[in-house]
């Protein structure tokens, strides 16, 4: 295909591009405690995929609309963290692209207990149910992390969060 | 283990051994051979890993066939001495692969070691004495425009179904050798096809798609075109699987004549369809049989309203299993052994089920099962009977299949096991214990 020569050469999912928040834990037996702050700190510095600024100062991602939730069976050991995402404008056409770069640095930077749900915030966007629905589809999600042109422009958003 | 309400499970699911060396990076899916005592597991790093059941080793890794993660396979059913092995790549393409069998290095059905030094069927011109090389790339499928997400074999062989994100699902026919020739392309879906499954008896193939329906579709005047549209779910259905021809689960031993009724009515409808879903639900379709034609169609005084030729067919939402799963179920399977099912999914859990009779106290639901409030057919419901969560820990587990057990500690010749495939390129095999 015409992307192949771009697509990274590496695993996405064993090799992330730094380590994840776990490994500084010295116990792993006990599951550290990940609060809103802590994955807001995670996300805002994402740059904005258009502009030389950063999600958390445009008020794209903001601290009130992250929701951890805890597992729900002392059996389980699935926590999962909903992000809502504010676009800058309802018609914003990247809004897929940003939500993209939202839940790949959470999978790259939470312990992998965490199911990392992103959604557009209600109300916030003409097309929100398309959009929720691609961020949500696993598939997907993989197959556009082989795609080395989508991987460029996520890696360039992502190189600010360090 | 007790279930989410408190109430024990008549039955455990137990680990019973990891396949090693796994795969470090993203499974998606087990296939286990028609045959032998083998599964193939296709990998997001581009390969396809060939398991002994017996072992539980690696017995060959199969690549360099595709550019991307390989996101399905399926074994041609029905061949004899030859495997065939059908793989689906976010390549957008799919690959035939083959291999024969007495260079397999493993034990056939027959539990006779096969003869290593036979090589009558094999190419003299063949050079290659590789092990890793046994497993020849015959041929690519292309014509899909995006990654291909589900293949799929008819029950005997004949025909190949593909699926992808681009909304189509392809047959193919092997004409002659290595020859394929695409004999549909079905545009229905509104969305991407995330699976294919053929009826067990019949020539129909149904999909599943992100546009939240399933499609049925029949060979008609040699064009296939779609026969049936199933509605109910609210979001993608990930998985269809057809319900295994001749399953005995259910029996009407105790002379219960209600019971007798309904596995008439059961044949006459014949195999069901179960599908799994983003929206949490796991559900049963079933076939409406069709009126008998009027077998003196000249005498009839008035002309038959009902086209008698009509391929279409009006499937129903039979039952809904209990929701036991939190997150999208990725996968559903029947057992061809037990008539069982058993689901899994994002949330990491393993559910088994079972359908039995409906005690007649049991209050019947009242949004379902149309068909049957005929006081004279006995009605039935599914419960669980095991469950498992964090299956592969904390991860997810993208598929779930029945297998007929082959270690030396199978305690019957139609003993099964789940095997799981998750995303941290762990394939693991469990036993049902009670």
């Amino acid at each position: 295909g015409l992307f192949d020569g771009l697509v990274p050469s590496y695993s996405y999912w064993n090799d992330p591009f730094e380590p994840a928040v776990s490994s500084d834990s010295e116990d792993d037996d006990t599951a550290e405690v990940i609060d809103e702050q802590e994955v807001f700190d995670l996300i805002s510095t994402i740059s904005d995929p258009e502009h030389p600024l950063s999600l958390g100062s445009l008020a794209v991602v903001n601290l009130p609309d992250i929701h951890i939730k805890h597992p729900t069976s002392p059996r389980s050991p699935i926590s999962t963290v909903l992000v809502e995402i504010t676009p800058t404008i309802t018609h914003c056409s990247l809004a897929t692209v940003i939500g993209l770069g939202v839940r790949v640095r959470l999978e790259q930077s939470l312990p992998p207990r965490f199911r990392v749900d992103v959604r557009i915030k209600e109300g916030t966007h003409s097309s929100a149910e398309s959009v929720n629905k691609q961020l949500g589809d696993k598939e997907r999600v993989a197959a556009a992390l082989e795609n080395g042109t989508l991987m460029g422009v996520l890696r360039k958003m992502l190189s600010t969060c360090e | 283990m007790p279930s989410p309400e408190g109430a024990p499970l008549p039955f455990t699911l137990q680990p019973l051994a990891q396949f090693s060396p796994a795969s470090n990076s993203r499974t998606w899916l087990t296939a286990p051979h028609p045959r032998l005592p083998i599964v193939a597991t296709a990998s997001s790093d581009k390969t396809v890993r060939i398991y002994s059941l017996t072992s539980f080793k690696l017995l060959n890794t199969v690549s360099g066939g595709h550019k991307r993660s390989i996101r399905t396979c399926a074994w041609k059913p029905g061949l004899k001495g030859e495997s065939v092995l059908a793989t689906g790549s976010f390549d957008a393409s799919a690959g035939i692969w083959r291999r024969w069998d007495d260079n397999a290095g493993i034990n056939d059905d027959n539990g006779e070691p096969l003869d290593f030094t036979s090589s009558g069927k094999r190419n003299d011109d063949s050079e290659d004495d590789d092990e890793d090389d046994e497993w020849r790339f015959a041929v690519i499928l292309d014509g899909h425009e995006s990654e291909v997400k589900s293949v799929a074999w008819s029950a005997g062989g004949q025909y190949l179904a593909t699926c992808s994100r681009d909304k189509s699902v392809w047959i193919w026919e092997e004409m002659e050798d290595d020859n394929f020739e695409t004999i549909a392309v079905l545009q229905e879906h509104e969305g991407d096809v995330k699976s294919v499954a053929w009826h067990p008896q019949e020539d129909l193939l149904a999909s599943s798609s992100y546009d939240d329906t399933i499609r049925l579709y029949k060979e008609d005047m040699d064009d296939w075109t779609c026969i049936a549209i199933l509605n109910g779910h609210d979001a993608t259905v990930w998985t269809v699987d057809f319900e295994p021809a001749d399953v005995s689960s259910l029996t009407a031993e105790d002379g219960d004549p209600t019971k007798s009724a309904w596995l008439v009515e059961k044949v006459k409808a014949g195999p069901r369809l179960i599908s799994c879903s983003d929206d949490l639900t796991v559900r049963v379709w079933r076939r409406r049989p069709k009126e008998k034609t009027d077998p003196n169609p000249g005498q009839s005084r008035m002309p038959s309203i009902i086209k008698t030729g009509s391929i279409e067919e009006d499937w129903y939402e039979e039952a809904r299993l209990p929701q036991h799963h939190e997150r999208a179920v990725y996968s559903v399977s029947w057992s061809k052994a037990t008539g069982r099912v058993v689901t899994t999914g994002s949330d990491g859990k393993i559910v088994v089920y079972a359908e039995q009779w409906r005690k007649p106290s049991a209050e019947k639901p009242q949004d379902v099962n149309m068909d049957s409030d005929n006081p004279h057919i006995a009605d039935t419901e599914w419960a669980v009977i095991a469950e498992i969560e964090g299956g592969h820990d904390e991860y997810e587990i993208n598929h779930a299949t029945w297998c007929r057990r082959r270690d030396k500690g199978k305690r019957s010749e139609d003993e099964e096991v789940v095997i799981t495939t998750g995303d941290q390129g762990d394939v693991k095999a469990w036993t049902l214990e009670n």
